[in-house]
């Protein structure tokens, strides 16, 4: 959400809608924060984040006419972002599956440490255990990918997810199963690499 | 089974550790940029000239027809002079003959 809570919204709308110019460059600077952290979140590889916020924005200004205010503006726009993200992982070529060889070795010593102990990864080795989260993650469809990363690395409920992607909450729920039972197929793939 | 779900779960949770220190404000000149691009799609360039060439077409239309009820007369006197023209040629005369 964006953090200016006195920007007028509503007032900037109405402006945009007669093509004022200073009004559109107010509105991306209020709403590029929210924009810039879902495309950063859902970001495909080999795409720069700046081209695809872009994108997002455009896409808004494109479609503001069918803005009837049935969800809040902030909400209408995250869709339009996710969707284009979504787009973008689709699009990106399918990548050959993942194998332990491909680990580097800061990484693969982060995947033992987590499969080994209880304790998990030492502070230190954050970057690497996020990494391979994402590894894994461009492993999954695009929308079951998101819905993970929502649950799982954002910490949003079902509720917000739903919201925030349109989705009803039953899909949301299949879709956050779905991707779980595919995230221990290839953990248990990389185990099985791991000891052979 | 469960195993994998609780490796998972430390592995988003120290995923979750590393801070995002990246700087969310729009880069320089990004929302100049992007809103100059957005009006410049918006502006509605192709019904506007729509919107002129068939106010253009209905003027012109207008036009023609006021030219030709003006000179009527001559446009008929014209017409009726280009007759006795047909009637020299020689299969035109052959006809009138024949008749």
């Amino acid at each position: 959400m964006p953090d200016d809570q006195s920007f007028d919204l509503a007032g900037c709308l109405a402006r945009v809608r007669i093509h004022d110019q200073i009004a559109a460059r107010q509105l991306v600077e209020h709403l590029y924060p929210l924009v810039i952290r879902i495309v950063r979140a859902h970001l495909p590889r080999r795409v720069a984040e700046e081209d695809l916020a872009q994108e997002v924005f455009l896409k808004m200004f494109t479609r503001l006419e069918q803005y009837q205010g049935a969800v809040p503006f902030p909400h209408w726009v995250s869709r339009i972002a996710l969707t284009t993200c979504i787009d973008h992982l689709r699009a990106q070529m399918r990548r050959p599956e993942y194998r332990w060889a491909d680990l580097s070795e800061n990484e693969a010593e982060v995947l033992e440490a987590i499969t080994a102990d209880e304790s998990g990864a030492a502070p230190d080795e954050a970057l690497e255990a996020r990494e391979l989260v994402h590894r894994l993650l461009d492993q999954l469809k695009p929308a079951d990918r998101m819905v993970i990363q929502m649950l799982d690395l954002e910490q949003k409920t079902i509720a917000e997810i739903s919201s925030l992607t349109g989705w009803n909450s039953s899909l949301v729920k299949v879709r956050a199963f779905r991707a779980r039972r595919k995230l221990q197929k290839l953990f248990a793939e990389l185990k099985k690499k791991e000891g052979s | 089974m469960k195993n994998t779900h609780q490796a998972w779960e430390r592995l988003v949770s120290a995923a979750r550790s590393y801070p995002d220190e990246r700087d969310v404000k729009a880069p320089y000149g990004f929302a100049t940029r992007v809103a100059a691009l957005a009006m410049a799609a918006e502006r509605p360039v192709v019904s506007f000239v729509e919107h002129f060439s068939f106010r253009a077409m209905i003027a012109a239309c207008s036009l023609a027809a006021v030219v030709v009820a003006a000179n009527y007369s001559s446009i008929r006197s014209l017409y009726q002079e280009q007759t006795p023209v047909a009637s020299d040629d020689p299969v035109a005369e052959m006809i009138d003959l024949a008749s």
